[in-house]
């Protein structure tokens, strides 16, 4: 657990689970964390969710987990939907309106689920209110990104990803070194060089102090522009 | 419930399903089977007479063996549903179980204990709703053999009408054959779907 930002609200970024099967993949989760609201950002897979709920508990009590978001539909961004969905039935989705019948095999019965339409929105969380961007093809079809303009955080999904081993620091520390780490995940998984190109324009008019992927290490000060101009410069799409 | 009953539950609630479209194919047959004896009969006349009243008696107990799995049906995918629901909660508690654990120390690891209840008796309310509705299934496939028991007696008296039908004994005979082995199949299969519940039955 580790506080990326503590103003009038707080973020906070779980990973690096030690408990973790090693089959798995390991993934970030992320929490915003008002004054009596609770947003978890891509609250894990199904393995995940007793460990996710447990670090949760350090910061929030159950009743105030009152919002998740889903980047995506990936197993190991939301398949613990059905726990969550035992665990918060007040609690709210926020996810794309294309997904929702694709999401819902995972069990949303109580969970409410509020679709994102593909030009984005907002999540309103009282002492701030978030930005959903649009990321799609970035790798999912429809797909989301999360910008606080106060605490200036993009958490970026699959975007600025990295396959690394367990006990990998919490920031990039060298990009030159990192390049490699993310090279071939952003080259195979991103389809589309249109939409990347897209997605980097976007992200160019906001202002990023860190960029937190869903997987490996997170950015931040000048690695976030390195991490814009290497991923322009990247082919992507290379599998056909 | 350990992974391996889980599953048992799962395999049995669907192949009740499985074996319920057989029965349903079956009791068709006897249907068209009585419809093609009650023919016969009619081009036999006086020498099938007493053969008659014995199609349209078949024909009313394939209609009700009909009618009586269709009713069934809906109780299976009930059941499957209540199995899935079961399964959701069972694992939802179990999770929570480890929670419990893991949140040790936390400093809102109390605020786990409503919704843990919570789940706990939804668990157990899913495994008594369960439990009833087996019994509700077993007690309906109990009545589908009555009209299968009966349709073998209405064949061996049909293979006696039949002996009297003259140049129409081996058509009428051959009806009465296919409305024995049809009955048969009925029973087996029903009696199978009775076994394979019975074993779900047992699970704790």
């Amino acid at each position: 657990m580790t506080s990326i930002y503590d103003g009038p609200y707080q973020w906070i970024m779980f990973g690096r689970d030690e408990n973790k099967p090693e089959n798995i993949i390991d993934t970030n989760q992320y929490m915003v964390r008002t004054s009596n609201r609770c947003l978890l950002i891509d609250p894990g897979g199904v393995e995940l969710f007793a460990p996710m709920l447990a670090a949760a508990l350090h910061y929030a009590p159950v009743e105030q987990i009152t919002d998740l978001f889903a980047s995506h539909q990936d197993p190991d961004i939301i398949s613990s939907l059905g726990l969550w969905d035992q665990a918060l039935p007040d609690a709210k989705l926020h996810a794309s309106a294309l997904w929702e019948g694709f999401l819902r095999h995972f069990g949303c019965e109580t969970i409410e689920y509020v679709p994102i339409s593909d030009n984005g929105g907002t999540i309103n969380l009282g002492e701030v209110e978030l930005q959903v961007i649009p990321a799609h093809y970035m790798h999912s079809s429809a797909n989301f990104n999360i910008y606080d303009p106060q605490a200036k955080i993009l958490m970026s999904g699959d975007i600025g990803a990295a396959l690394e081993p367990a006990g990998t620091p919490m920031f990039v520390d060298n990009f030159d070194i990192h390049v490699e780490n993310m090279r071939f995940f952003h080259q195979r998984w991103m389809p589309s060089n249109q939409a990347k190109r897209v997605w980097i324009d976007r992200v160019r008019e906001l202002d990023v102090d860190i960029l937190a992927p869903q997987h490996g290490r997170m950015f931040k000060g000048d690695d976030v522009k390195r991490f814009l101009d290497w991923f322009e410069a990247l082919q992507v799409g290379i599998a056909v | 419930m350990n992974v391996d009953q889980t599953k048992s539950q799962f395999v049995a609630v669907a192949s009740i399903a499985a074996e319920l479209s057989a029965v349903m194919d079956v009791a068709k047959e006897i249907s068209l089977a009585a419809a093609n004896a009650k023919a016969i009969a009619f081009r036999a006349g006086e020498k099938a007479k007493g053969f008659q009243p014995i199609t349209d008696f078949i024909n009313e107990l394939a209609k009700e063996t009909i009618d009586l799995v269709e009713t069934i049906n809906e109780h299976a995918l009930s059941l499957y549903q209540l199995t899935v629901d079961e399964h959701r909660m069972t694992e939802a508690y179990k999770r929570f179980e480890e929670v419990s654990v893991l949140a040790v120390g936390s400093a809102y690891e109390d605020s786990l204990q409503a919704p843990m209840a919570n789940s706990h008796q939804k668990m157990l309310e899913c495994k008594r709703d369960f439990k009833l509705n087996v019994t509700l299934l077993l007690d309906q496939l109990a009545e589908v053999m009555h009209p299968a028991r009966a349709a073998r007696v209405i064949a061996a008296n049909s293979r006696i009408e039949a002996s009297q039908a003259g140049e129409y004994l081996q058509s009428l005979q051959a009806v009465a054959e296919s409305v024995d082995n049809a009955a048969q199949v009925i029973h087996d299969n029903v009696q199978r779907c009775r076994s394979a519940l019975s074993i779900v039955d047992l699970i704790e």
